[in-house]
């Protein structure tokens, strides 16, 4: 990866995510929709290098094509975005982390771990609406100049180590673009707040650009291994503590109170049921059992289907293993098999713990009612070993 | 900020030491690695460990075509608690081996494994086909892999594991998707489930 796609990334990564706060009332959409870019050069070269950018993201087998997904996430981007509705291509994106961006060309990525965390299609909508409201501000521009002048001078530190030295490196281009980064907060603050308008102007609840940030600072507060690095996300967006207040605070001033506590919609109950098994075992993947059981709570509350997540609550006692797990975990896998909708899996990992606690006959039973409800399972030869045991 | 500290940390390391990987030809046969024995077919060049790349201090990797492309990576003796790969990272969250581990365990300690391998974030695992395989006098496993990357070609693989003294033996073969995983899957596979302990002497 050459420095200026290496460059071009950072600003992608430094645009995603939401929301932050200035002269409301200033903020307005810089360019009109259907916007082009002008002929001078480097906002042509920006431009081409994320569509380049785009044709390889187009490629990725991580990116997620189910069509009910995609239809989801284009018609909360088109309601948000109105006017701009076609200037925005969406590719959601198979991690199992919080994020979004968005690109200078209109290029908006959203991963999956979004999907998992919202508690409502509001909260996606006002994610989206601050990604939304970074493009129609040329905030990726305006970011790719400021690094442009840094990069400069890093470039003559480099020229003057090097000259010193004879080792060449890349220290202090790459200081310079950490240093450009971490100026980004004003524009942060800036997606922010007209995302919040934009979102609330599409018939979205407003109140949902806080609770996006609520969430997150709960599961943080969950996990049992902090995150020790918050990467270039700490260095380019605001704290969410600061987000959450500061949206909460313009939000009631401008819309008032919340009338009542959020309830999770049909269509995303809808697309989280469907994809439940996809998004959990990505997450579970990650070993963070803090977090995940957090979420499970959450999807709990939210009323996602009640044997999918006793499931997972199965799965993240069992994986996780600390005293009194391995019960917690048998008593979920039974609490999802009479909820009605299990799936096949909880009676095979009921039966790997009934094993491991010596009820080999329970252990079998359950086996081969994993292999009765999934005769197709990959696994059937290591099933049949232990029913022949 | 980590993962560029630590790009640091190996290009320093290299300028410091004028070190440069070398591989050595694995010779056709019976090959001792650590504790375990296994039988190979010509062709393999050994890979120099590499602790900073998340290697164990006993991790033994072989290939044929380069690390990218293929690599037949062999783990022995785990110990209970402690975790495949090495991490400079404190939050990593790396999954560790337990002594009481069932196989449906050991693949999801695999998964875990292989997704921090290439990033947490940065690639989709799944694991299939879970079978039962003998290595020697012990029980063990065997079952496939399959990765989806970013920015990078797939990767599939196939594991053998097993579990003697209470310490896990872990063996895998992962190469780039489509070509080389075929090209040395019969080879590699071989190797593998050719894998016992090394009789005590």
């Amino acid at each position: 990866m050459n420095l200026l796609r290496a460059t071009l990334l950072l600003v992608a990564l430094a645009m995603a995510g939401p929301l932050a706060y200035a002269g409301e009332d200033e903020l307005t959409h810089k360019i009109p929709p259907g916007y082009q870019p002008d002929e001078a050069k480097d906002e042509k070269g920006l431009w081409h290098e994320f569509e380049e950018m785009e044709r390889s993201l187009n490629k990725s087998a991580l990116l997620v094509r189910d069509p009910d997904i995609v239809t989801y996430m284009n018609e909360i981007v088109c309601r948000v975005a109105a006017a701009y509705c076609n200037d925005f291509r969406v590719y959601i994106v198979r991690n199992s982390n919080f994020n979004a961006s968005m690109a200078a060309t209109g290029m908006m990525e959203i991963w999956t771990g979004l999907i998992l965390r919202a508690g409502s299609t509001d909260e996606i909508a006002a994610v989206v609406g601050h990604e939304i409201a970074h493009y129609t501000r040329l905030h990726s521009l305006e970011r790719f100049r400021g690094i442009k002048k840094k990069l400069a001078a890093g470039s003559f530190f480099d020229i003057a180590v090097t000259l010193a030295t004879g080792y060449s490196t890349p220290l202090g281009q790459l200081t310079a673009i950490m240093s450009a980064l971490a100026f980004s907060r004003e524009q942060e603050t800036e997606a922010d707040i007209l995302g919040a308008r934009i979102t609330a102007n599409a018939g979205y609840d407003p109140h949902a650009t806080y609770r996006v940030w609520d969430r997150i600072l709960a599961e943080e507060e969950a996990a049992a291994v902090k995150r020790e690095d918050h990467g270039m996300f700490a260095k380019t967006h605001p704290a969410s503590e600061d987000r959450a207040r500061y949206l909460k605070s313009w939000v009631e001033a401008r819309y008032g109170p919340p009338d009542q506590e959020q309830v999770a919609d049909e269509k995303l109950l809808s697309i989280l049921n469907s994809h439940y098994m996809m998004l959990m075992e990505d997450q579970l993947a990650t070993n963070r059992f803090g977090r995940t059981r957090e979420l499970l709570e959450r999807h709990s509350e939210i009323g996602v289907e009640p044997s999918l997540v006793r499931y997972f609550y199965g799965e993240m006692f069992r994986q996780r293993g600390e005293e009194g797990d391995a019960e917690l975990a048998v008593a979920a896998y039974r609490h999802s098999i009479e909820g009605g909708k299990p799936p096949p899996e909880a009676y095979k990992q009921l039966g790997y713990l009934l094993l491991k606690s010596r009820d080999t006959a329970a252990a079998q039973d359950s086996f081969r009612t994993y292999l009765e409800v999934n005769p197709e399972a990959s696994d059937r030869a290591m099933i049949e070993f232990y029913l022949e045991e | 900020m980590t993962t560029i500290k630590n790009i640091f940390l190996i290009c320093t390391l290299f300028l410091l030491s004028g070190c440069i990987p070398t591989y050595t030809l694995v010779t056709a046969g019976v090959n001792s690695v650590d504790t375990l024995q296994v039988t190979a077919g010509g062709g393999w060049n050994q890979a120099p460990n590499m602790p900073y790349a998340g290697d164990r201090k006993n991790t033994v990797k072989w290939t044929r075509d380069g690390l990218l492309l293929d690599r037949l990576v062999f783990v022995p003796e785990v110990s209970d608690g402690e975790s495949l790969i090495i991490s400079q990272q404190k939050d990593a969250a790396l999954p560790v081996f337990k002594k009481d581990m069932l196989p449906n365990e050991i693949e999801e300690l695999a998964q875990s494994t292989f997704v921090k391998l290439f990033g947490e974030g940065n690639a989709v695992v799944e694991t299939s086909n879970l079978r039962p395989h003998r290595y020697g006098e012990n029980r063990g496993v065997m079952f496939d892999v399959e990765a989806k990357v970013t920015e990078s070609p797939d990767y599939k693989g196939l594991v053998g594991a097993f579990i003697a003294n209470e310490k896990l033996y872990f063996m895998f073969y992962l190469a780039a998707d489509p070509y080389y995983f075929e090209k040395h899957r019969v080879q590699a596979e071989n190797i593998i489930k050719s894998a016992t302990l090394t009789p005590a002497s």
